[in-house]
């Protein structure tokens, strides 16, 4: 998944007097590198006790995380302290550990991200330690790689695709939409009175450039140049939706737990989502949805959604520790727990076959793993230059729906700033 | 470095040194006695260098190297020069967010004061219930801003907002407001909480100057027959000076570095039209991985820090001239 | 003014589906307390780090506040501008900056998670504040009555201690219930520094609760109503102390 935060976690500062949140305020990040040398961290010790963080703090998953891990742990003969950090907070903390040389035994860290944390060295390279990833999706094993070496390998992947609500499309006699016109007209069709037609992120985040990227790259565009003719089609389409009312003008304030909430609430009749929300909406007794891949451009046109998913890597410690930590790593991605992760936390097995098993048993899954052979790691063309670019490209998205500035120059300007 | 903190904290000055002879303090040798002084505010001196001078020369430092995620790890940033500011200044965020942060802060300054000078001129005539509603009325400043930033995104929320709903209700509006959805009224928006954040502190500082106004100036005003406004604009506002630079330049220092408000109701969004420098520095650290000109922007708001913190010494200077 | 608070009140009793619905709900009509059981399971263990933590950094901050103030009120200690300077910027150094300072020295001393990292971290907010409001109060002690302490033979820290801190008692106070406060409220250094959830303060317990509670806000909200409180209760007993401590050296009665 990608950003399946809902708050903006921020750095949170206190509710001082007026706002002497003062201190705290987050501005700046500055780690006087004075932590390098001496290895004095928490991996320093011995290795009967591994260390472990990820952002799963949500329900269900944060339950079930460890319990996968604990699992692993006794199966290896170590003990695993877990942390969980709020999705905002795992980059700086992951960085404050880098300097202070006490990374974690093992991060679950984003398929983006990846490239940018193997880049510090800090990382044991999973392929010379043995790891295979025969069998997994290329595209997943490809996030996972930085210069030739594997450092993270992802135990389930995701992807988005669009959720419809099973009653109001009948309702109004409908079917769900399989291009951007079907998309358009059935979300005008449905927007009545309070709800909208059709939900989704822009928020100014990564995760609202992972919303849109589904467009973007359907429609030919590439993240080298913002500024195509087919980028700008893809932001017209999102452009429009909003302004003819069809979608809300909320949704450049809405993460996708946010879309997801208005969703579940009736309040729009589709949203493009991910498999991750399914443990939430089936809960929910009163809603019935159907899910299906993202609309295309033209009929002849295959989706193209970003690669969404967390990879398994293991930090630099002493070589028992990270023997044990690999081993730790081999056992959660083997066939019964990368299984049993993926069908609790809402993930497709990043390995083919299991996929297309779950495919088969698991009708709501079948959109979501249809899309995934064609799906696309964020950071192939850019590699560690994605961030820089997605904060552009989220930034052009806003700028569109929410400024009035034609789709056009929102993306020119984009594309100026991530050239900077 | 914190231990020895503890240590020359808990003894300034062996108190033996300083007891003179003779009942003359004033010949006790000036040399001594400024030592004697030295070594009281010494723990805090040891305090500054150790726990703000220290990090914020890391900060300009990285300020002036070409920090990435690897340097991190290794320790490694080469030097850049200007390289950081410069990009930052050509920005294309830059001068709105220049902008944004004056805008913001002027607003949220103006506000909180006359609200906070109102609530505070309310309270200071005694009534029944006074008491209870004035600290009922410090909770927001207590609230952790992860819950009250999000009753304010729901409140603010353009299509199932209470705001809009009051406002489309009462006629004064014929659309929704999308107040934190669209790039001209994000700023307003944000504004808004945080004048409701920051009025309880401007209450209770303005209050309490309130409290120290003899009464009996009011009653021969009274007696002169001024009438309410007079006996505000001639007592109140002149005595209440002192009380007003403090709460100016403490919400000044404190509103320019706002953070969390915006972070929680829009994260400086849609499109950079909310974005304050800290927000900025944020993004530009977090969010696009530049974490030089995170730094540079971080130390550009020092640099105004100085500024204001300079004004505020030069004021209160004159003030303590003239008190004596 | 008092109506967000009243809506965060109604949403910590409503159930959570009302809480998307596209009309407000005004009354909590079909209100339930279930968010507050929730609430107050989970966070009593928080509660208590957030007491401990915030009263060891009253201590530290007037062990380090009190004499410098007197120090630059009533002693003229040299480089006293300078000094009344650097605490001034130090407000306005961003958190970051010496969050991750702190991070990186608190790793090296094998402080993480200990409670004594948080408070040494937390007095830097408070620091600056305290000592500027107490040297204010201390000047406007009047010099006479410091004065007949040390003709009486006193000590200067003796005449702290016995004449100038019980004259300025309101300041005093002021200070620390400030520091208290804002230890109490802060969240980034307190997230950065501790890194197991038993011993985090309420902020980080909150801030974890709403990540794993994601559609139950009416415990969220809850949640904040019941950590605020504390502060709130402590708030309002000392309100007294605090509207005159704050100006009593600024203004001149």
């Amino acid at each position: 998944m990608s950003r399946t935060v809902r708050l903006p976690r921020t750095s949170r500062a206190p509710a001082g007097p007026g706002t002497l949140a003062a201190l705290t305020a987050a501005a700046a990040l500055v780690l006087t590198a004075c932590g390098t040398g001496t290895g004095s961290g928490g991996s320093g010790g011995g290795s009967d006790t591994l260390t472990e963080i990820d952002y799963y703090d949500a329900a269900p998953q944060n339950t079930q995380l460890p319990a996968i891990l604990d699992e692993c742990g006794k199966q290896v003969g170590v003990t695993i302290k877990h942390q969980q950090v709020p999705r905002a907070q795992f980059l700086p903390k992951l960085l404050q550990q880098a300097s202070a040389r006490s990374l974690p035994d093992l991060a679950l860290v984003d398929n983006p991200d990846l490239q940018q944390l193997a880049a510090t060295g800090g990382l044991v390279s999973l392929s010379k330690a043995g790891l295979s990833t025969a069998g997994l999706y290329p595209s997943i094993v490809q996030a996972g790689q930085y210069q030739g070496q594997t450092y993270g390998i992802a135990p389930g992947v995701n992807g988005l695709a669009l959720y419809y609500n099973t009653d109001m499309f009948k309702a109004a006699g409908l079917t769900p939409p399989k291009t951007w016109d079907e998309l358009t007209a059935d979300a005008r069709k449905l927007t009545h009175g309070s709800r909208y037609g059709v939900a989704f992120s822009a928020i100014g985040t990564e995760e609202g450039a992972f919303q849109f990227e589904p467009f973007f790259w359907t429609a030919g565009a590439d993240l080298k140049k913002l500024d195509s003719p087919q980028a700008e089609q893809a932001l017209t389409l999102w452009q429009k939706l909003v302004s003819a009312g069809s979608a809300s003008k909320s949704v450049v304030t809405w993460t996708q737990a946010d879309v997801n909430d208005q969703f579940g609430a009736g309040n729009a009749a589709m949203m493009v989502n991910g498999p991750w929300q399914l443990p939430t909406l089936d809960a929910n007794k009163k809603l019935h949805f159907g899910i299906v891949p993202i609309p295309v451009p033209n009929a002849a046109a295959k989706p193209v959604t970003p690669l969404g998913g967390e990879t398994w890597t293991v930090g630099h410690s002493n070589a028992a520790r990270e023997a044990k930590a690999v081993k730790v790593v081999k056992c959660l991605l083997g066939h019964d727990e990368s299984a049993k992760w993926s069908k609790d936390a809402g993930y497709i097995p990043s390995n083919q076959q299991a996929a297309a098993q779950l495919a088969h048993s698991d009708p709501q899954m079948a959109a979501f793993v249809q899309e995934i052979g064609t799906a696309k790691a964020r950071t192939t063309e850019l590699g560690t230059g994605y961030p820089k670019v997605s904060q552009a490209l989220a930034d052009a998205i806003q700028a569109a729906l929410a400024g009035g500035t034609s789709p056009a120059s929102a993306l020119s300007q984009a594309q100026r700033t991530a050239q900077n | 470095m914190s231990t020895t903190l503890h240590h020359a904290g808990a003894r300034p000055a062996g108190p033996g040194a300083d007891r003179p002879p003779k009942p003359r303090p004033r010949t006790a040798g000036p040399a001594r006695a400024r030592l004697a002084a030295l070594a009281f505010t010494a723990p805090a001196w040891l305090y500054v260098a150790g726990f703000y001078l220290y990090p914020l020369a890391g900060s300009v430092r990285m300020g002036f190297q070409n920090y990435t995620v690897s340097s991190f790890y290794t320790g490694v940033a080469p030097y850049v020069g200007w390289a950081n500011y410069r990009a930052v200044l050509h920005d294309s965020h830059f001068v709105r967010t220049v902008t944004n942060t004056l805008l913001f802060t002027a607003g949220s300054l103006l506000f909180q004061f006359c609200v906070g000078l109102a609530l505070a001129v309310f309270f200071n005539r005694a009534f029944p219930l006074g008491g209870p509603l004035r600290s009922l009325l410090l909770v927001p400043w207590l609230l952790p801003l992860v819950v009250s930033g999000t009753a304010w995104r729901w409140i603010l929320d353009t299509d199932s907002g209470v705001l809009n709903h009051a406002l489309l209700g009462a006629h004064l509006i014929g659309h929704p407001v999308p107040w934190l959805a669209s790039t001209h009224d994000s700023l307003i928006a944000v504004t808004l909480v945080n004048i409701w954040v920051g009025i309880p502190f401007n209450m209770v500082i303005l209050y309490g100057g309130l409290q120290s106004i003899p009464r009996e100036l009011y009653e021969a005003a009274a007696l002169d027959g001024a009438n309410a406004w007079r006996r505000f604009r001639h007592i109140t506002l002149p005595l209440l000076r002192p009380v007003t630079a403090v709460v100016l330049t403490l919400g000044l220092i404190y509103t320019v570095k706002v953070f969390d408000v915006i972070m929680i109701l829009t994260q400086g969004g849609p499109a950079g039209s909310s974005q304050t420098l800290t927000t900025f520095a944020y993004n530009l650290s977090f969010q696009q991985l530049e974490f030089g000109r995170g730094a540079a922007v971080g130390n550009l708001l020092v640099l105004v820090a100085v500024v204001f913190a300079a004004v505020y010494l030069r004021a209160t200077r004159e003030q303590r001239r003239a008190g004596r | 003014m008092l109506f967000p608070l009243y809506w965060l009140l109604n949403a910590s009793l409503l159930p959570s589906t009302d809480l998307v619905k596209s009309s407000p709900t005004w009354l909590p009509v079909h209100g339930t307390l279930q968010g507050y059981r929730r609430a107050l399971s989970s966070q009593g263990g928080h509660l208590l780090v957030s007491l401990g933590v915030s009263a060891g950094t009253v201590l530290l901050v007037l062990l380090i506040a009190v004499p410098a103030a007197y120090g630059l009120a009533k002693l003229r200690a040299p480089g006293g501008r300078p000094l009344t300077f650097a605490l001034l910027i130090a407000q306005m150094i961003p958190g970051v900056v010496m969050a991750n300072s702190f991070y990186t020295a608190a790793n090296h001393l094998r402080l993480l998670n200990s409670p004594l990292a948080l408070v040494l971290a937390d007095s830097t907010l408070c620091v600056p504040f305290a000592t500027l409001i107490l040297q204010t109060a201390m000047r406007g002690v009047p010099a006479e009555l410091s004065e007949a302490a040390v003709l009486d033979g006193a000590g200067r820290i003796r005449t702290l201690l016995s004449v100038v801190l019980p004259v300025s008692r309101n300041a005093v106070v002021t200070a620390s219930l400030f520091s208290f406060l804002f230890a109490w409220a802060d969240f980034l250094f307190a997230v950065t520094l501790t890194t197991q959830d038993d011993r985090a303060p309420v902020t980080v317990g909150i801030y974890r609760f709403i990540g794993a509670h994601l559609s139950d806000w009416n415990s969220v909200m809850a949640t904040g109503i019941i950590a605020s409180l504390p502060a709130a209760v402590l708030l309002v007993v000392a309100q007294r102390y605090v509207a005159a401590g704050v100006t009593s050296g600024a203004v001149k009665d």
